[in-house]
């Protein structure tokens, strides 16, 4: 296998496009994306596109936009995991030595639904019961709470973290800082979380060009290497299962570690799947970060903010930045790769030069989640 | 596009082959065993989700087990009367049942509770309520 480099990112900022279509949102990221890259668009051979709700070729509504047709498209979706699992359908093809210069997106546009919880697959058993997303992590953050002891502030600060990093980003759907008591006194959705402690709704798109190290050099002097790329899904499990750890996270991570031969100690930076403040104290834990139970007092130190040991999200996360789920993957590497680039302003981690991303969803009857994937980039 | 009621089954019982009642209105809860490899699922399926085998039958859940976690739910789409509590009750025999949990204030619930199965209006759909199998604090 070759080795692949990110040499272009872009992303519009993550907001409600109401009156925009779904190819109107797309296609200023991906032109964002190739201009970056250096490259022009006849270079690029084939194009991945991630979209969970957009519909029938989502890619080819984008790109016909820029012209960009003729060439290989797949549409990807995978939830939440949607741009990210195309991302790595992208990185295979180029490390085998199929293509030399691809494009992935990712592109949703959730205003299209009038707002409220995200629709989720009517097949599913546990819908039609009533489960929605809130719900599943809520529960999952009761049964965090009882077990560790985590202290409802405690779990509220995760999105005063979150929003005070967000504050710092212009294609951050939140971008104002918020209280502890602003959290906590928010409108009630599945307890123990208020509005604050869920992820907005919203539309977005997000690109990244690939190339192969080689190729790369034709175009950039600083192309930031893929370092693993991994992909799963979830374990269906009839039984009992422990809620407060996320099964399918922690397997991904172990293979992640392995395949890049970095650990979690050698992390910069992280952009991981915050769609709720307790998925972020999840995750600490699961990606290896600190140890079980220990989250809520990684977040209280400090560690994980701008500044601190491992800073995470510093893009605001899903939490402040937004969460259009099927152009997420792709815009957490757009954020990762401008941290290894040093060219993140004022949210600006020192000194970056490992980052991981960590993108996982779909709440289906029976599995922790449906999908996960964790890439890991270095300079 | 408007958020409608169609994630709420309209028949009844909303579980279809995953809840029997007897004439009496008591319920049970119907779940899959496999008669290959034993495997035990919730709700029923014609395959084993083990071994792939189709040499399955019905396996009648026990009415009684824990409250493994839960959630008051005050979003949810059009249909479902709001706020209600969502749970996961684990039954023995290793079979987790995400269900309502009703007759109770949810201040008065507690992790790994004792809770007994029952039934409840759980919505309204375009031919009327809508009723599903929930938990209930067992008594005593």
């Amino acid at each position: 296998m070759r080795e692949v480099s990110v040499i272009g990112v872009g992303m519009i900022p993550f907001a409600k496009y109401r009156e925009k279509t779904l190819a109107e949102i797309g296609w200023p990221a991906v032109k964002a994306a190739i201009e970056d890259a250096g490259v022009d668009k006849k270079d690029i051979e084939a194009a991945y596109c991630g979209s969970a709700l957009g519909g029938m070729m989502s890619g080819q509504r984008v790109l016909k936009q820029l012209g960009i047709t003729g060439l290989p498209i797949t549409n990807v979706e995978n939830a939440c995991s949607s741009s990210s699992s195309a991302f790595r359908q992208a990185y295979i093809a180029v490390a085998a030595g199929v293509y030399d210069v691809v494009l992935v997106l990712g592109v949703e546009k959730l205003t299209k639904f009038g707002g409220g919880t995200l629709p989720l697959e009517k097949e599913d058993f546990e819908v039609t019961h009533g489960l929605v997303m809130p719900a599943l992590y809520g529960m999952r953050a009761r049964r965090y709470m009882h077990d560790h002891g985590l202290t409802k502030e405690q779990l509220a600060s995760v999105a005063v973290k979150a929003h005070k990093h967000g504050a710092k980003n212009e294609d951050a759907q939140y971008r104002n800082e918020v209280t502890l008591e602003e959290v906590l006194g928010a409108r009630e959705i599945a307890d123990p979380f208020t509005l604050l402690h869920c992820c907005p709704s919203g539309d977005g798109a997000s690109a990244v060009v690939i190339a192969s190290a080689e190729k790369a050099k034709q175009f950039t002097t600083k192309p930031v290497r893929v370092a693993c790329s991994e992909v799963n899904s979830g374990k269906y499990m009839t039984g009992f299962r422990d809620m407060t750890t996320p099964e399918i996270t922690v397997r991904g991570a172990k293979q992640a570690y392995e395949e890049a031969a970095i650990g979690p100690d050698d992390v910069d930076v992280a952009e991981v799947h915050d769609a709720f403040t307790i998925a972020e104290l999840l995750y600490y834990e699961a990606l290896g970060f600190c140890d079980k139970g220990e989250s809520a007092k990684l977040l209280e130190d400090g560690d994980t903010s701008i500044g601190g040991r491992i800073p995470i999200n510093p893009s605001g996360g899903l939490l402040s930045k937004g969460h259009p789920i099927g152009a997420t993957g792709t815009a957490q590497i757009v954020e990762v790769v401008r941290q290894l680039r040093g060219q993140s302003g004022n949210r600006q981690v020192e000194g970056a030069k490992v980052g991981l991303t960590h993108c996982t969803g779909g709440g289906i009857s029976g599995f922790d989640h449906g999908a996960c994937s964790i890439h890991m980039f270095s300079v | 596009m408007a958020q409608t009621a169609e994630n709420i089954h309209e028949k009844y019982p909303l579980d279809g082959a995953a809840l029997r009642l007897a004439t009496d209105g008591t319920p049970t809860l119907i779940g899959l065993e496999c008669a290959d490899c034993g495997t035990r699922a919730f709700p029923p399926a014609p395959v084993c989700p083990e071994c792939m085998s189709e040499n399955v039958r019905d396996f009648e859940l026990p009415d009684s087990g824990s409250l493994y976690t839960w959630s008051v739910v005050h979003v949810a789409p059009k249909g479902w009367n709001v706020p209600y509590i969502a749970g996961y009750v684990d039954l023995p025999q290793s079979v987790r049942v995400f269900a309502h949990i009703v007759g109770v204030d949810a201040a008065d619930l507690e992790m790994d509770m004792a809770v007994t199965l029952t039934t409840t209006v759980v919505g309204e759909g375009e031919n009327g309520t809508v009723e599903s199998y929930a938990f209930t604090p067992a008594k005593g």
